[in-house]
């Protein structure tokens, strides 16, 4: 198989990348759809900026971005139909009944176990610890300065962390699991283990206090760029959009069967944090997963990270020991 | 009880009669390339073909079903491929709602077992200082709504009702419900569909994904 130098690492050994904008494909059909498909990413994202600056504060709430999120879920649900990038990501109804059921878990225990122990607990926490008081010229600050730093400083937490899942073993085998998905669609940011939905969660994004409308900004950027992540739609997404934000491609790219291009484009909005740290290439791949595309089951996506987990313990502690050569 | 007064839940049974001509050995030869996917083995003796799938990819078009037996018997009017078809996702699908609901009354539980100890937590919170927002002048001018100040009867409060909210399980029930009343007919159908479409010949190429 032909590989791609990108830096120091050379991408598409074991699995077919593309690497370079120029070699990805573009929207095909008439004006109408090609238009749709350039335009929708980033009307949509100033779109939700406007409605966020400008929604009275009766409506500016937590319930409205709810369900601003769950409409614009069914809305790519809809231009997965129309426009699909691969035809081997098309959405079956075990695929959409397996993550809907990770979705689930998402909204009800996962939010369960987050009230007690998650990063809000330790938000309030760490709050409660110090004078804060220092920190109020957060909220000072004009409201889009004030989204894009929570939304910065979340996404530059959550970088380290997902690097981290990719580097340091105990943190990769709850997060290993999302990495059997063998396609991406809307709802497949969701699927893996919930110990590792519960650890991605955890970021620094708000040990400051801030305005709650600067708070629903930034849920507002992350949304209208991170839901791109995992979906199958072919867009003709601006070149400023991929080189500042993360996009289908680059994800695609990350969820690769290439062991080395799965070690890149770790940011979930922010892709230049990766061209900072020098982990990004910019390409897409279709064939997705782990051990040559096998796709896990959800009860081995629940016990793998145990299973695993006790097998290395179990290694590590039931190695004989050296024995010295005779002299 | 007999296990066949249950397993309309998670089986897919169905009949479809060969084209014209066709023998049990050409419409077998017609559907084998449906087992020969990852993860899928097969065994068949004399009119009988048995298969089970491990793992199979989402790109396999049976993914949904884990195993079944496929046989060719002769009917009124010529030999006739008779189905059953057993799939883990419909049983999966079937049982999910019960388990959401099973989460509605965990977090009903919850919430009655910690409400005595908000009430108890309530007198701290009317102690919390009640500090204006600030609004920054560019955000002024550009008119964006003034920061509300922020209410000093408990808004957490609220927020922790919300929190221990049982509704997102109810709904997740519900729709696991519709979606296995879908999946049942839409499944049933399309596998049919499928092996028409192998019988006569007119099957679709494998994805990219897959062929490659």
């Amino acid at each position: 198989m032909e590989a791609v130098r990108v830096g120091k690492r050379l991408i598409g050994a074991q699995a077919p990348v593309t690497v370079g904008w120029e070699n990805i494909p573009r929207v095909e059909g008439g004006p109408l759809k090609r238009f749709v498909f350039t335009w929708f990413q980033p009307t949509m994202l100033f779109a939700l900026i406007l409605f966020w600056y400008y929604v009275p504060n009766s409506i500016a709430k937590t319930s409205t971005a709810v369900g601003i999120g769950i409409g614009f879920k069914v809305l790519l649900l809809g231009l997965e139909w129309v426009n699909p990038r691969h035809r081997s990501w098309r959405l079956t109804w075990k695929e959409l009944v397996t993550d809907l059921f990770y979705v689930g878990l998402g909204y009800t225990l996962v939010r369960l176990v987050n009230g007690y122990i998650g990063s809000g607990v330790m938000t309030k926490a760490v709050q409660h610890a110090f004078d804060w008081d220092k920190f109020t010229w957060f909220m000072g600050m004009p409201l889009l300065v004030q989204a894009f730093l929570i939304s910065f400083i979340f996404d530059f937490g959550q970088y380290w962390m997902h690097r981290g899942m990719h580097n340091w073993y105990p943190l990769w085998l709850p997060h290993s699991v999302h990495h059997y998905i063998t396609q991406l669609n809307i709802n497949k940011g969701a699927v893996g283990n919930p110990v590792e939905i519960f650890l991605i969660g955890l970021g620094v994004g708000g040990f400051f206090d801030f305005l709650p409308r600067a708070a629903l900004l930034a849920g507002a950027i992350g949304m209208a760029v991170s839901t791109y992540q995992h979906i199958n739609v072919r867009f003709n997404t601006p070149r400023w959009w991929r080189f500042v934000f993360n996009t289908t491609e680059h994800h695609s790219v990350h969820h690769s069967q290439d062991f080395e291009a799965s070690r890149s484009n770790y940011s979930g909005t922010y892709i230049f944090i990766d061209r900072m740290f020098g982990t990004c290439v910019d390409g897409e791949a279709e064939l997705l997963g782990m051990e040559g595309g096998r796709r896990m089951s959800i009860r081995e996506q629940m016990t793998y990270p145990f299973t695993e987990g006790w097998k290395a313990i179990k290694d590590r502690f039931s190695r004989p020991a050296e024995v010295m050569p005779a002299e | 009880m007999k296990a066949h007064w249950i397993d309309w839940i998670w089986h897919v049974r169905g009949s479809l009669p060969l084209a014209p001509g066709q023998s049990g050995e050409e419409a077998f030869g017609r559907l084998d390339p449906l087992f020969r996917q990852g993860g899928t083995t097969r065994s068949r003796i004399g009119d009988t073909l048995t298969f089970t799938k491990k793992d199979q990819a989402a790109q396999d078009s049976m993914s949904v079903f884990d195993g079944g037996v496929l046989q060719i018997r002769d009917g009124v009017v010529g030999p006739v491929l008779h189905y059953r078809l057993a799939s883990r996702a419909l049983l999966f699908c079937f049982l999910a709602p019960l388990l959401f609901l099973a989460f509605a009354q965990l977090t009903v539980a919850l919430g009655r077992w910690e409400k005595p100890a908000a009430q108890a937590a309530g007198a701290h919170k009317q102690q919390k200082k009640l500090v204006e927002l600030p609004q920054n002048p560019i955000d002024k001018m550009l008119g964006s709504p003034a920061p509300e100040k922020p209410k000093p009867d408990g808004k957490d409060g609220e927020d922790d009702k919300k929190k221990a909210s049982p509704t997102s399980a109810y709904v997740f029930a519900a729709m696991f419900a519709v979606l296995y009343v879908v999946g049942r007919v839409l499944e049933g159908r399309l596998v049919r569909s499928l092996f028409r479409k192998e019988l006569l010949g007119t099957g679709d190429q494998p994805p990219m994904a897959l062929a490659g």
